[in-house]
């Protein structure tokens, strides 16, 4: 085991009883003080630090997810395949990176909410996620305390291809969760605003697929004598734009069309978002079915 | 015609190298070598010389055409 593998599995252990601990902290103080912001009773001074003491929680779980994202990406890139279980630790724990957000922002909704006396819907979304999260995170705690990530199967990868398919799944996910995003900015036309639900939210989606990315270019630039694509990657990733464009340029004319009486509508928030995350799902989506196929 | 080839019989042959220390030596990813295998990918001139120098053989010995019969 290196050095670098072994600073990251203590890290990964300490962070990971850490979250934990952040989680149950987080259960105790919201079933505790739900009651009493539903029913718009005041917060005492220690019961509001309590609240704050949830979201520092959340930045630990945080740290965690990114963590054992990296020890995962590093195991798989030591695996003689891509097999099923590692990608479902990669979704689930990228959708978990994504819901600490989610978690912010409600829990942030709530507290305004509550402030100014308003009914807060958000609670009925905020426990479920906390609890996937919590069973994600006890599961990736349960793979660093068996020692499950130090089996690498192969000692030497000269090319590396399995990052290149993370980084596909990856982009499936972001680029689906942002064009369900962009979709719901069609729902609620009337309370959707630019700085809040299309510019942070296609940030935060974006983030786990500009990581990964940002992590394929970093093992690329370690390479000895770089060769960024081989010979049939750089055949399916032709094929991918090829099929992006096509579908894109089709898309996109839709959407011009069908919003063409309302261009100062909605649309003209969610163009952009729309046009990069199809760009992101069609192109990983391309990428992922090519690189099986041939 | 379409390109077949005998990749795997030579990788048992010559000690049951794995696909990935094939490509580590071609200098390519495992995934290129299983399609080639598998007859989802053609390799480039430069790639099936890399190949049939590794095994010490001639292109020819590794790869070889076949009459596509979707072609007629």
């Amino acid at each position: 085991m290196n050095k670098m593998t072994k600073i990251i599995r203590t890290l990964n252990h300490i962070f990971g009883f850490l979250a934990i601990a952040a989680f149950i902290y987080a259960f105790i103080v919201l079933i505790r003080l739900q009651p009493k912001m539903v029913a718009f009773e005041p917060l005492s001074a220690l019961e509001s630090a309590l609240l704050t003491g949830v979201g520092f929680g959340l930045l630990i779980v945080l740290a965690f997810f990114l963590l054992s994202l990296l020890q995962v990406i590093r195991f798989i890139k030591h695996s003689d395949k891509l097999r099923f279980f590692p990608i479902l630790l990669v979704i689930s724990g990228v959708l978990s990176l994504l819901f600490v957000f989610s978690d912010v922002a409600l829990l942030t909704d709530i507290s305004k909410q509550f402030n100014e006396g308003w009914a807060q819907p958000e609670w009925a979304m905020v426990f479920p996620m906390l609890a996937f999260q919590f069973v994600i995170a006890l599961l990736y705690l349960f793979l660093h305390v068996s020692g499950y990530f130090s089996k690498m199967q192969v000692d030497s990868v000269v090319r590396d291809v399995n990052i290149f398919l993370i980084v596909q799944y990856v982009g499936l996910i972001s680029g689906g969760m942002g064009l369900a995003m962009g979709g719901l900015g069609f729902v609620y036309q009337s309370g959707w605003s630019l700085p809040v639900h299309t510019i942070l939210s296609s940030l935060t989606i974006i983030f786990p697929y500009a990581l990964a990315v940002l992590y394929w270019i970093i093992t690329k630039l370690r390479e000895k004598d770089r060769v960024w694509w081989d010979e049939k990657q750089m055949q399916d990733i032709g094929k991918s734009a090829l099929v992006t464009l096509l579908i894109n340029t089709i898309l996109m004319l839709v959407l011009f069309i069908f919003t063409i009486q309302d261009l100062a509508g909605v649309v003209r928030m969610l163009w952009l978002p729309l046009y990069l995350f199809l760009t992101v799902f069609m192109f990983s989506l391309g990428n992922l079915y090519f690189s099986r196929r041939g | 015609m379409k390109l077949e080839n005998h990749l795997r019989k030579y990788r048992f042959e010559h000690d049951e190298i794995s696909q990935q220390d094939l490509a580590n030596a071609v200098g390519v990813t495992r995934l290129t070598i299983h399609s080639i295998e598998t007859g989802k990918f053609n390799p480039s001139t430069l790639l099936a010389l890399k190949i049939a120098d590794y095994f010490n053989a001639s292109v020819e010995d590794i790869f070889y055409l076949v009459e596509d019969e979707n072609e007629a």
